[in-house]
């Protein structure tokens, strides 16, 4: 067991931070933000057709949940290895971890 | 042909089941962590297949492309507010709870917050809220079963309790994990084969994702010339406060469900549990994706080929349906015609009716039928075993008889599973309120109570016991007075009905935890160490102000 820098240790948690808030404003903004101005968004999509406020209902919403889920784990595990971590390690520590009172 | 028809619904829903039952027993639980938590060993994808299957209910397979063709824009709070949680369980909970590593939600929330009676609210809280949730899911299942095999609902509901009791109690947490993944592959199939024919149909586009846009503008363009508010309009049916409510209660009940949230304790790891987030949402979107295109092109067959036709010469599928009082039509201004405002449709139907409506053949039928009990048994499974784990470990175990034996605590787990079916089934047999309706309060009380004292639990290593306690009753409280109020009071704030009342009851439940937790005494340093524990991979640890690496 080796210690880490300070710095080091604020740096990793400040970054994957950093990352969740920006996906949660994707997020915020692609739902509570369309449907607040919905009366104004409705304009024809292109090709497939929708009013505008529709599609962002039905489909792309869902379409950028599902994107913005893969790009954080993709991210995440990034991070972590830019940091050293070793998914290994991180079984091996877990395996068996748990508290059963 | 009504005889064919039942001989295959019952044969695809037995070979089914004697799928599900042959992994349950291939899988049968021995310990008591795997009956709770499957080993943890289950793999990212087929671990977001288990969610998907746990996840998607009764509701969700029947009622909720009806519900969107009913309420049409408005209806989209379902879809986006059941899938937008994903991510705040994910990024916020899910990862942090894994390393925690405790076997329940109940445990987490006594554990880090240093008290019992934290611990037996959370235990009650994960009961009442899974309870009304697995009422909705045996009367979904009730009509179905009753439905498809022309029995009774209430036999129906019977044959689904027995059932859900059987494999639930015997296969555990592990056999579930893997009949849920079958289940997840049954009720997909099923759901999308009649759309994708629906969408050749209409649209001759094998692919209805595509193709159904064009169809909601030409009901836009029907709606008009029929005078109405067209199709894609936005707040016709509620408030636009209510639209925002209603998918905040979504989203936050989500990521405070507790038979969700234990999914991903069967994770190996932080990155797993992530992965794993995002593979579940992934194979829930399918569904919720192809859900507006079963409303848009329902509603498009309604509108050009039953409407206008002469009431004594409507298609074949009706009368089924008519038979049923699901379909009600009534000729008000005696011209013979039916007109649009003539029909009266239920939301549960519209699912169900596709198959007959594009005429699929008695086989998508069965596999209609097979698909909807898989939703509706393999949510309520997840359910159960939420609550006899609540119950066998959090309440019995934990605070009742703290030197039980293994033994002893799965025999009162496997009890409390068949107590709570049978329970859940008498009510089903005459429901306290719509499907959709039910499952609807179950999320309200989740956003109002797991959802804040789980965010503030991982994110504010402030937060203490006292804080949590208060805060978890005054959500309850207020949650379920919102409710009441509304639904006997005629009262509501900005157009906010029941289905929205989560979000009043997580902004009190905030607030309460917050202010009570500044009042009162700093947790201990450990605590607050192991809080900020929850920063960093496993592979980091947080002690006395510094971080180790292993």
């Amino acid at each position: 067991m080796k210690k880490i820098d300070k710095s080091v240790a604020d740096a990793y948690y400040r970054e994957k931070n950093k990352y969740i808030l920006l996906f949660l404003s994707i997020w915020f903004v692609v739902s509570f933000g369309v449907v607040l101005f919905a009366d104004s968004l409705q304009f024809e999509v292109p090709i497939l057709g929708f009013p505008f406020h529709y599609f962002m209902g039905a489909q792309g919403s869902i379409v950028t949940f599902i994107i913005l889920l893969f790009i954080n784990a993709k991210v995440s595990d990034r991070i972590d290895q830019k940091y050293g971590i070793d998914e290994g390690a991180n079984e091996q520590i877990s395996y068996g971890k748990t508290v059963d009172h | 042909m009504e005889n064919s028809q039942f001989f295959v619904s019952l044969t695809l829903i037995l070979i089914t089941f004697g799928i599900y039952i042959g992994i349950a027993i291939y899988n049968k639980a021995r310990q008591t962590s795997d009956f709770y938590v499957a080993s943890r060993g289950v793999p990212p994808v087929f671990n977001g297949m288990a969610i998907g299957a746990d996840w998607m209910s009764a509701a969700s397979f029947i009622g909720m492309a009806g519900t969107v063709m009913l309420l049409g824009y408005d209806g989209l709070a379902y879809i986006m507010g059941w899938t937008g949680g994903y991510l705040l369980l994910t990024f916020l909970l899910a990862p942090q709870l894994r390393k925690y590593g405790r076997y329940t939600v109940p445990e987490f929330i006594g554990d880090r917050y240093g008290s019992h009676t934290a611990r037996v609210i959370a235990a009650i809280c994960t009961i009442i809220i899974s309870f009304t949730y697995s009422v909705g899911q045996l009367s979904g299942s009730g009509v179905v079963i009753g439905r498809l095999l022309e029995v009774d609902a209430r036999i129906g509901t019977l044959i689904g309790v027995v059932l859900i009791a059987f494999y639930a109690a015997f296969g555990g947490m592990k056999g579930i994990t893997w009949t849920q993944v079958a289940q997840y592959i049954i009720l997909i199939t099923a759901y999308l084969i009649p759309v994708i024919f629906m969408s050749l149909q209409i649209t001759n586009n094998p692919l209805p994702w595509l193709s159904y846009g064009q169809v909601v503008s030409e009901l836009g363009e029907l709606d008009r010339q029929l005078g109405l508010s067209e199709y894609f309009a936005p707040f016709e049916n509620g408030t636009r406060w209510q639209f925002l409510a209603l998918m905040f209660t979504l989203m936050a009940g989500t990521a405070g469900l507790p038979h969700v949230i234990v999914r991903f304790y069967t994770v190996s790891t932080m990155k797993a549990a992530r992965w794993s987030g995002a593979w579940a949402l992934l194979f829930i979107g399918l569904l919720y994706l192809s859900a507006p295109a079963y409303a848009a092109f329902s509603r498009f067959i309604l509108m050009t080929n039953v409407v206008g036709q002469p009431i004594d010469d409507l298609p074949a599928w009706t009368e089924t349906w008519l038979n049923t009082n699901l379909l009600q039509i009534a000729d008000t201004n005696n011209d013979g015609i039916l007109q649009w405002s003539e029909i009266m449709i239920s939301n549960d139907i519209v699912v169900m009716a596709t198959p007959e409506i594009a005429n699929l053949g008695v086989f998508v039928i069965g596999l209609m039928a097979a698909g909807a009990m898989a939703a509706a048994l393999s949510t309520a499974g997840g359910l159960m075993i939420a609550i006899s784990s609540s119950f066998a470990h959090d309440i019995y175990y934990r605070v009742l008889r703290p030197n039980a034996t293994d033994s002893n605590r799965l025999a009162v787990g496997r009890i409390t599973i068949v107590g709570a079916t049978v329970l859940a089934g008498i009510i089903a047999l005459d429901p306290p309120g719509a499907i959709t309706q039910i499952v609807a309060w179950a999320f309200a009380l989740a956003s109002g109570t797991f959802f804040p004292a789980l965010l503030l639990g991982v994110w504010w290593r402030r937060a203490n016991g006292p804080g949590v306690i208060a805060g978890m009753l005054v959500g309850l409280i207020v949650t379920l007075s919102y409710i009441f109020a509304v639904r006997f009071g005629g009262f509501s704030i900005a157009g906010i009905i029941d289905t929205g009342a989560g979000v009043f009851g997580a902004a009190s439940a905030i607030f309460t935890i917050v202010v009570v937790s500044l009042l009162t005494k700093t947790p201990s340093q450990e605590v607050q160490d192991e809080v900020k524990d929850l920063r960093y991979p496993e592979q980091m640890t947080y002690k006395n102000g510094d971080v180790w690496m292993k």
